[in-house]
């Protein structure tokens, strides 16, 4: 395989192959190279912080409405925490295919917790279904406290049911808006009523506050539960067809090919197996087709983690991460709304694409930046103007020697070319070869300040 | 969601906004980085765009509302309230029922001139009472279950927009508001390091060195489009902020410092029609009182000096302030002397054109809450919105704002 498209496919796949990744799969098959992402993807490790302080918790404990308050606060830091240790996770896993899929699925499952625990839990039935079976995925969301609490659930009951669940199911995460009735949502709703979990998160089914009564949807009649309408979803090939436009949108190319979206399509169908449609969409050629290649934008997350690839690096501070995250429009496990990020050209205006194309002298060159991110809206008066938030300069730990040691004796050339996937344009590239290039390091932080480095 | 009025393309827009963006920047020097095929439309005439100014401001936190505003003569409110309640004695009176906050003496001032309108009971139907979600709502002007993807200032950028600078959101990155499908506005805290920052050696040679060719591609082109337009009109306000002045003191703080650039700006002539600011720390579930009296004189006394400085350099007639917050706060105090998150709150509409001076109608009452104990909302935001587009930024709204909100009559 040449090495452009081992690169484009970990561009997708992943966060950018590393270099010796490059050099030892060069000379393999294309069969073997898909192989070794999906079997070093297989197993499920999920991502867990302490959070003993919140799960040993008394009755006695439950009644303290000081300590539950305080609890409250503690748990927004350890979201923050939560949040470092997943992007530790992108840009170290082994299994960075998985990795990349279940941040795919937060984007497409959208939720949002202030509960530590729920958001926990989620994010990790995120990571254990990502290459599963979508029909057991659907089905594990609907339960999850997160999601039962983000789209009320919880709330809706025999005696005042809440559609919100139900209508978002379909318009968001498995058919897409107008392939449904208003009346298939309310019959859909009644199915989803007693749904609720316990402290722990753990689903519970309240028998009666469910309605077992007869509901009409999609033409079929019966008395369904929840487990039911989403198997009649599925049923539906749109359902499959509207998977595999997102898969396709994220993973191939902003701009739909429909004829390669129907070849997707029928072969998510058949079983809605999510490992195999991957692995298809891997193997076809059409996936490396020069017009995918460095065609996308990409995300903050991915901009971030691809520079940890090339140059490893961590944020000594969490508050800096978060920082960044937020001033380029990315916080993880803060989705916008339900609807998730837009992506795509919507993560670029004047000020990001400023701050991204300075990123790589802020961060790898400690350089100041004289910006601030916006205030939480739960700041106090005195934590808000406080001076503290006035300090302006992110902190991280480079470790430029494995940089060096990876890319000793490479050439310049060679150097712009595991780095910068789309064609560079003429100009910037003549520009480039017009200056007197003197250290790897200050031409790989260059390289990485371009509007082309952008692009994944 | 329903999103079935919003625009999904506006086609000729980045055209329009290239050849007035020329013609009106009057940047020859700036022109090097332009490229030959943005030039070609030089010599079209530029549409007309009126300097109406439009100055939104958010207390962000969810500002109470019913302590800004007080019902001096109303027991609910006295009730409700037993350890925040604002004491008769202590209200400024302006009607026989309602009366500001002390803090809010400047604002009393500019009432008494006609230059303020308040809105009561702004809100939306099924308040939401989180934070991000009633921001965005507002944001975004949409439904409480309708998820939009652009803000409403985006998306009058999209329709009437020819480049960032035409809204400015005086902060250190762009909130959802001002961004669009197609253009976006642009923010800056600080001019200068905004100009300092766009003006990059290493990317002001990378420009140097563009031909046309990229432009035309896809994803790379737009974002070598993007940064083309942040250098220009980083420029632009670099230098219009350069030529115009500040006629008076501001108070010493962050928020009067986002005004006194807003107002720098206005003066300077330049051609925004939009600027956005917000004042946040309102989030006050305990010991309100204090804080929310600070917060409060920061607001009146940076929106006096504002006033002063545009009416001194004759730009207050062509603009018009107004102030929102997501959304108020519940009626019942709670037990830590502070209060949660409610729902309809007060708009405040400043300006020297208002049909309506003082009080826009009347305080929801205190005894016909709704479930949650919140006051119930009468006039929808959107409606505001729509009002201003219309009658104050002389614009259609289709497009921008759902078309079933009629106009208000306070401008």
């Amino acid at each position: 395989m040449e090495r452009r498209d081992i690169q484009h496919l970990y561009a997708r796949a992943g966060f950018g192959a590393s270099k010796p990744l490059l050099d030892a799969s060069v000379s393999m098959k294309k069969k073997a190279i898909v192989d070794h992402l999906f079997e070093t993807s297989e197993a499920i490790i999920p991502l867990e912080i302490d959070l003993s302080a919140f799960t040993n918790l008394s009755n006695q404990d439950l009644k303290n409405k000081a300590l539950i308050r305080e609890l409250r606060k503690k748990s927004r830091g350890e979201l923050q925490t939560f949040n470092h240790r997943w992007m530790e996770r992108l840009h170290t896993s082994e299994g960075v295919f998985r990795e990349k899929m279940t941040l795919f699925w937060a984007n497409h499952f959208v939720c949002q917790d202030n509960n530590i625990v729920y958001a926990q839990a989620y994010n990790n039935t995120l990571r254990t279904h990502a290459l599963g079976n979508f029909r057991e995925f659907v089905k594990a969301i609907s339960k999850e406290a997160a999601m039962l609490r983000y789209l009320n659930t919880k709330q809706n009951r025999k005696a005042k049911p809440n559609e919100n669940f139900a209508r978002e199911l379909m318009e968001l995460f498995t058919l897409g808006v107008g392939q449904y009735s208003e009346k298939d949502i309310k019959e859909s709703a009644r199915a989803f009523t007693g749904y609720n979990h316990d402290l722990k998160g753990d689903f519970k089914f309240r028998e009666f506050q469910h309605d077992a009564g007869e509901k009409v949807f999609f033409g079929k009649t019966g008395n369904f539960n929840g487990d039911d309408i989403i198997n009649i979803i599925l049923e539906q090939k749109e359902c499959a067809h509207f998977i595999c436009g997102r898969i396709y949108r994220y993973f191939v190319n902003d701009n739909v090919n429909n004829k390669h979206v129907e070849a997707l399509t029928e072969v998510f169908y058949k079983d809605y197996n999510i490992e195999n449609l991957m692995r298809h969409l891997f193997m076809a050629d059409w996936f490396y087709e020069e017009n995918n290649i460095g065609s996308k934008i990409k995300s903050p997350v991915e901009f971030l983690v691809g520079l940890q690839q090339l140059v490893p690096f961590t944020f000594d501070k969490t508050k800096d991460l978060i920082k960044i995250q937020k001033l380029l429009g990315q916080v993880l496990l803060y989705p916008p709304n339900v609807a998730g990020w837009k992506g795509g050209k919507n993560w670029i205006d004047s000020n990001t694409l400023m701050l991204r194309l300075k990123s790589p002298s802020i961060i790898l060159a400690n350089t100041h930046i004289s910006i601030q991110e916006k205030g939480e809206f739960e700041d106090s008066f005195d934590k808000f103007y406080s001076e503290s938030k006035k300090k302006q300069f992110i902190k991280a730990t480079i470790a430029w020697e494995v940089f060096d040691k990876t890319f000793d004796g490479v050439s310049y050339d060679e150097l712009q070319s595991y780095i910068i996937l789309p064609k560079i344009s003429g100009g910037t590239q003549s520009y480039l070869t017009s200056l007197n290039q003197n250290s790897q390091r200050n031409f790989c932080v260059q390289l990485m300040s371009l509007p082309e480095y952008q692009m994944c | 969601m329903c999103a079935a009025h919003v625009p999904t393309r506006i086609s000729n827009v980045l055209i329009m906004n290239r050849r007035h963006f020329i013609k009106q920047s009057s940047l020859a020097s700036s022109l090097i980085f332009v490229p030959n095929f943005m030039r070609a439309f030089e010599q079209i005439s530029p549409q007309h765009l009126g300097y109406k100014r439009l100055v939104m401001i958010q207390l962000s936190g969810g500002n109470d509302g019913l302590n800004t505003i007080v019902p001096f003569n109303d027991d609910a409110y006295y009730n409700s309230r037993p350890k925040i309640a604002i004491a008769k004695t202590d209200v400024l009176k302006m009607t026989d029922d309602l009366g500001f906050h002390s803090s809010l003496l400047p604002l009393k001032r500019l009432y008494d001139d006609g230059n303020l309108s308040v809105i009561n009971n702004v809100g939306y139907p099924n308040p939401n009472r989180s934070h991000f979600r009633s921001t965005a709502i507002w944001q975004t002007a949409s439904a409480a279950d309708e998820y939009l993807q652009t803000g409403w200032i985006g998306r009058y950028l999209d329709a009437y927009g020819t480049s960032p600078h035409n809204a400015i959101e005086i902060d250190d990155s762009l909130s959802l508001a001002l961004k669009g499908e197609t253009n976006n506005g642009i923010a800056t805290k600080n001019p200068n390091v905004l100009f300092r920052t766009s003006n990059d050696p290493y990317f002001k040679n990378i420009l140097a060195h563009q031909n046309d060719t990229h432009l035309s591609e896809h994803n790379l082109g737009y974002l070598y489009k993007t940064m083309i337009d942040a250098q220009s009109s980083a420029k632009y306000i670099f230098e219009k902020n350069k030529t115009a002045t500040n006629a008076v003191e501001y108070p010493q703080n962050a928020f009067a410092n986002q005004l006194k650039t807003a107002a720098r700006l206005i003066n300077s002539g330049m051609e925004t029609r939009v600027f956005y600011t917000s004042l946040g720390g309102f989030d006050t579930h305990a010991n309100q009182v204090n804080s929310q009296k600070r917060l409060l004189s920061m607001y009146a006394e940076g929106i006096e000096a504002m006033v002063k400085d545009l009416k001194s350099q004759g730009s207050f007639n062509d603009t018009l302030i107004v102030t929102f917050s997501e959304f108020g706060r519940r009626v019942k105090q709670n037990a830590a002397n502070g209060t949660d998150h409610g729902a309809a709150s007060n708009v405040f509409i400043i300006g020297n054109q208002l049909k309506q001076q003082g009080f826009y109608n009347d305080l929801a009452s205190l005894s016909d809450l709704d479930p949650n104990g919140d006051l119930k909302y009468t006039v929808d935001f959107r409606a505001i919105y729509a009002t201003v587009l219309n009658k104050w930024l002389e614009v259609g709204k289709q497009n921008i704002i759902n078309p079933s909100f009629e106009n208000l009559n306070f401008i």
